[in-house]
């Protein structure tokens, strides 16, 4: 009885297999039921989205058996001939599928590391297993502990800290300007969809108003609508420039609309009040050298890509941290593993010695008066326990490595063809 | 007692400066910056504890030599720190602040203590220091906020963020705390002047208005003045409000150190 984790994913497979394996929600359900029938299974569990498509089982026989029977699975269910995937799979066992599904659930294993979504992922297929029936004891222990992993893992790393997309970058350094950006004001100059997506990011982070200015009054116009901002003419451009905390330029002009002196009149009368201008128009909008002036903060979509790359080098800093937290979670968990099944162990292995040590002497009991038999069988039980005595301490004693100490009790139930009886 | 209580605060003062520093180069910055925070809390309080002592023991406020002076002042400083970070929670100013804290406790060390001066007779004399070592503590704040500000401000028009982008925190906030100490530390450091104004009306024998430290003083409370004045009028901030506020806080320890040597009634032996 033993897990097992078989799958592939972004790293390992090109989209093209992934597709081909993935599993489409409404399926889920069926394929879990046959997953369990075909590949003889205690428990299973299949986790399938964009990125990846992963198998937890957990089954009777060995290992081995049980990772060649869930690939036979995934051959069959997807109608594939073997060995299409045999490059692309890849399998745990034991601690390391938990140290995996570890991971994987703490956003360490993702494309874009530390991004929010695998979480919800993961609950989703717990929760379709337990729908269909195919979660035991085992996995009702060991994802919800994964679930505990990865919020361990947020709150003390700061892995899902910072923006990795274009919008919500503009948003973060907005913020780093301003602090809170409740009662600021956003000018978006231009109907481009990259500028809607950002003044939109913006709006859910906080802020106060936003004006429109368009060449087209009457895309303006629909655009403002949409947004719940303001439509203003374009004459107006420069009061507004005056009166606006962030300008979102996103316009389909081919010549620089934002100039060094326009900008230079505007933050005097501004009173040096910061201003945080992004131009996402492609080619660009505003004057480069306008970031030279004291109090302006001019960033174009190369500048919010070297933030996302320095983001994206951060989480992963954070990961170094977030990944000593789940080694040491897996070897805490494999260690309960043990000494939570050790109790049994302990007992059947204690019956067991005791057989062997009475079984000559039940068999010749007949020749025996019974008070000599009632010592010798005093004696052979003290002697049972004085073997027992050094295996139940190995047992016991937990180690550092919870691998090796399976392996020992594995040796021990073998020894003892323990097994059987439990 | 005194003794020990000084020696332990200053040793926790020294392990709070080296847990910011471990902070900033560590990457698991939370965990040192509280041990720092912890530390410098205790540091604190012996500290004060060792101000009320040497106060009970002597029957004095303990601000007569230059030695108490260094000792009161790393006070005011640690006591600045305090309220900055209840109020702003800026990780990195203990990084800065703490440094000055520390020199000034050690500074103490080399310097032996001398008689009380007879001046030290009218309370308008303990005011006068009492208010100037806040507004210097306060002044030192915001020299350290605004090149905080630069910092930020360097990291956000370089677009390539490191480590002061992702620690710092808004522009805007850095910027509050500048004003807030600027403004506190100008209203604190013109009382100090008042009081020391009228002392001398009463007590000082000869021209007080030609004292070195005198002149000196007038010139940083000018140069706080011009910047106050730069900063509403013409929103002064990032590099121009660093660099006077800079100048501001050299022209302050001209006036604590420097003018002594010039001789005059504040020269103290």
């Amino acid at each position: 009885m033993d897990l097992v984790l078989v799958g592939l994913n972004h790293k390992t497979a090109p989209v093209e297999v992934r597709e081909r394996i993935a599993f489409a929600e409404e399926h889920l359900q069926p394929a879990l039921k046959r997953l369990q029938r075909d590949s003889d299974l205690l428990e299973g569990m299949i986790l399938s989205t964009c990125n990846r498509v992963e198998i937890l089982a957990h089954g009777q026989k060995s290992q081995a058996q049980v990772v060649q029977s869930v690939k036979d699975f995934l051959y069959s269910y997807h109608a594939l001939k073997p060995p299409f995937l045999e490059d692309f799979l890849y399998s745990y066992l034991r601690g390391d599928a938990v140290r995996h599904v570890f991971r994987v659930t703490s956003s360490l294993d993702s494309m874009v590391v530390g991004e929010p979504q695998i979480l919800a992922q993961v609950k989703q297929a717990y929760a379709e297993a337990c729908q269909a029936g195919s979660v035991g004891t085992y996995l009702k222990d060991l994802i919800p502990r994964a679930f505990f992993v990865a919020k361990k893992v947020r709150s003390s790393t700061q892995i899902g800290a910072s923006a990795v997309s274009i919008s919500s970058v503009a948003v973060e350094l907005a913020r780093k300007i301003f602090g809170d950006l409740k009662g600021k004001t956003t000018l978006l100059l231009g109907a481009g969809e990259m500028g809607e997506l950002a003044a939109r990011n913006l709006l859910d982070s906080g802020i106060s108003q936003i004006f429109v200015i368009n060449r087209t009054p009457k895309r303006g116009q629909e655009l403002a609508a949409q947004l719940l901002a303001t439509a203003v003419p374009f004459e107006d451009l420069e009061t507004y420039l005056i009166r606006a905390d962030i300008a979102l330029v996103c316009t389909g002009s081919t010549s620089l609309l934002l100039d060094k002196t326009l900008i230079e009149a505007i933050i005097k009368k501004r009173r040096y009040r910061p201003l945080f201008i992004i131009d996402i128009s492609v080619p660009r909008n505003v004057d480069p050298q306008i970031n030279e002036l004291d109090n302006v903060f001019l960033y174009d979509v190369d500048d919010l890509q070297s933030v996302i790359d320095a983001n994206i080098r951060q989480r992963c800093a954070e990961a170094e941290i977030a990944e000593e937290i789940v080694d040491k979670e897996t070897v805490n968990y494999m260690n309960q593993l043990s000494t939570r099944s050790a109790g049994p162990l302990i007992r059947s292995l204690k019956h067991r010695i005791e057989e062997i040590c009475l079984e000559e002497l039940r068999s010749n009991h007949k020749n025996l008066d019974p008070q000599e038999y009632e010592r010798l069988e005093k004696a052979l039980r003290s002697t049972a326990r004085k073997i027992a005595h050094p295996f139940i301490t190995e047992i016991r004693q937990a180690d550092k490595d919870p691998t090796r100490r399976l392996h020992k009790i594995q040796l021990i139930r073998k020894i003892f063809r323990l097994d059987k009886d439990s | 007692m005194g003794i020990l209580l000084f020696n332990s605060a200053f040793g926790f003062y020294v392990l709070g400066l080296l847990h910011s520093v471990a902070a900033f180069v560590s990457k698991q910055k939370n965990i040192f910056h509280q041990i720092a925070i912890v530390s410098v809390s205790v540091g604190f309080g012996l500290h004060s504890a060792f101000l009320i002592y040497s106060a009970v023991e002597k029957g004095r406020l303990p601000l007569t030599d230059l030695r108490e002076a260094l000792t009161f002042f790393a006070w005011t400083v640690s006591l600045c720190f305090f309220i900055s970070h209840l109020r702003y929670r800026i990780k990195p100013l203990g990084l800065f602040l703490l440094p000055l804290v520390t020199v000034l406790m050690l500074g103490t060390i080399f310097i032996k203590s001398s008689p009380v001066p007879e001046i030290f007779s009218s309370s308008w004399i303990y005011w006068h220091t009492i208010c100037l070592f806040l507004a210097y503590g306060m002044f030192f704040v915001t020299f350290i906020a605004s090149l905080l500000y630069l910092f930020q401000e360097r990291e956000l028009k370089g677009k390539k963020p490191k480590t002061f982008y992702y620690w710092l925190p808004s522009l805007v906030l850095l910027d509050d705390l500048f004003y807030k100490f600027l403004i506190s530390g100008f209203c604190f450091m013109t009382l100090g002047l008042l009081a020391g104004v009228i002392w001398a009306e009463q007590d000082w024998v000869g021209g007080w208005q030609s004292d070195p430290k005198v002149i000196a003083a007038l010139i940083t409370w000018v140069i706080y003045l011009v910047l106050i004045y730069l900063r509403l009028t013409a929103g002064w901030r990032g590099k121009r409000a660093a660099l006077i506020s800079m100048i501001g806080f050299l022209s302050i320890l001209f006036t604590f150190l420097g003018a002594r040597y010039l001789g005059g009634l504040h020269s103290f032996p």
